[in-house]
């Protein structure tokens, strides 16, 4: 097993207030479910924006490693490489 | 010495709070606040110096609670916002209910799906209450049109009464360790039993506190032409209880409707109730026409009040928690309707004028004189 990837994560500009304005994050972790434990610990009013109480990553959010939508990835047990992004989003709903 | 009328109004797009001198002439208007999310719940809770709350449900970020120490002039989130425990497995969807408690800074609140929490620190940190939340009957509530909501909390010393919908009226007379279902005489239209034991659509419940056996519920009504199992279930729509909520009848002879969300009593008379009749397919009120209805003997006789609102072509909703009264000697109501029109009904109703027409649609309208 290698060392675990560093990877950035990118915060969207209305959570920048939950993690003391950063734009973005950098993490270590191996896969995507991994980056949000991190985040869980480590920024844990950032991630109540994020993942509701089950820690599911909330309905309307989509979460992107690089330009892919994890959804047609592995979902959250997508394998993160170093230098990986991953971009929250609130999905562009309604009208 | 209170001398000025605030209102907090939940929107679509946020909260907006107006306050006027008490003659009640001209209201000033400002927010909105948490702009862009919308808001089910607000509470001005007068207890010492005011403070109002407003739930925020972000659809996309969670629910907060926001607060306001200096009079509606600004809002901050509180420290955190009700959430379920890891391992219970539901999550917060909304929030519909916040209600002030017995101690200074305590808040129940009641969210969606269907549970009650309690804060005793204005909101910055909240605990679940099992008796209810965790109910044998909790797992088994269905959600109405509007979702699996807990929108009305009244409290009354050791008595705890509350409104799901759908999931009935449920008591608590031990200070809410503990609660049943209370729904005798309570119908339900969607289901073959039109008497179930909970499961009944209750849309809002009220109370006057110098009569607390008494309480008037508006529930989900318009079952009259039904003819499917179990037969037709007019008059289901409007109830009273006389014995804190053990038991119930229809009060709803003489209305044009038995559907409507919202039902009031007025601040200094047990005897004067208001609802909006609404009809049932549309939401919206008889004919095009909106209409307040009143009784003043508790139920027995209706009549209607109208004077000043549209006589014609208005199909918006008041909802359940759009419409309330002050509690000045000649009282106003206000209602909220879901085309953003706020309107005030002086002398208990007798005149209505709008006083805001292009609001965002209005789930919530509170009051206080503070």
């Amino acid at each position: 097993m290698g060392p675990i990837p560093t990877i950035t994560m990118h915060v969207p500009g209305p959570l920048r207030a939950y993690c003391a304005g950063a734009v973005q994050l950098s993490i270590a972790a191996c896969t995507v479910r991994a980056a949000l434990e991190d985040l869980e610990r480590s920024q844990s009013a950032l991630y109540r924006n994020v993942c509701d109480e089950t820690g599911k990553v909330r309905r309307h959010l989509n979460v992107f490693v690089n330009s892919n939508n994890v959804r047609d990835l592995e979902g959250v047990d997508t394998t993160l490489r170093p230098g990986d992004v991953i971009t929250i989003l609130p999905a562009v709903s309604g009208g | 010495m209170a001398d000025r009328v605030m209102l907090t109004i939940g929107t679509k797009k946020g909260v907006f709070v107006a306050d006027a001198a008490k003659p009640r002439r001209s209201f000033a208007l400002r927010g909105p606040f948490g702009p862009g999310v919308p808001v089910y719940s607000t509470l001005i809770d007068t207890r010492g110096t005011p403070r109002l709350y407003a739930s925020s449900c972000n659809p996309f970020f969670g629910m907060k609670v926001l607060r306001s120490t200096d009079m509606g002039k600004s809002f901050k989130e509180t420290k955190s916002a009700p959430a379920f425990p890891k391992e219970d497995g539901r999550a917060l969807a909304n929030i519909w209910s916040l209600e002030a408690g017995s101690g200074k800074k305590d808040l129940w609140c009641g969210v969606e799906p269907s549970s009650l929490f309690r804060s005793h620190d204005g909101g910055d940190s909240w605990d679940l209450v099992p008796g209810i939340s965790n109910h044998e009957h909790a797992r088994k509530w269905q959600p109405g049109n509007g979702g699996l909501c807990m929108h009305t909390i009244i409290r009354d010393g050791n008595r705890v009464h509350l409104g799901i919908s759908t999931g009935g009226h449920y008591l608590s007379e031990d200070g809410g360790e503990t609660f049943r279902a209370s729904n005798q005489g309570v119908g339900a239209g969607f289901a073959p039993d039109p008497y179930p034991e909970f499961g009944q659509c209750v849309h809002k419940i009220a109370r006057h506190p110098d009569a607390p056996g008494r309480l008037y519920m508006q529930n989900h009504g318009g079952w009259a032409e039904w003819t499917g199992p179990g037969g037709p279930r007019p008059d289901i729509g409007v109830l009273r209880s006389d014995d804190y909520g053990h038991s119930w009848r229809s009060i709803a002879k003489g209305l044009p409707s038995d559907f409507g969300f919202p039902i009031l009593v007025h601040p200094q008379d047990a005897d004067t109730v208001y609802v909006m009749p609404l009809e049932p397919a549309t939401r919206s009120c008889p004919g095009g026409a909106p209409a307040v209805w009143r009784s003043e003997n508790g139920g027995e006789s209706w009549s209607r009040l109208a004077r000043g609102l549209p006589k014609k072509q208005s199909y918006f909703t008041v909802l359940r928690d759009a419409m309330d009264i002050d509690r000045l000697k000649a009282p106003a109501l206000y209602f909220g309707t879901t085309t953003g029109q706020l309107w005030i009904g002086r002398e208990g109703g007798e005149q209505w004028e709008c006083l805001f027409d292009s609001l965002p649609p209005i789930h919530n309208v509170k009051v206080a004189v503070v």
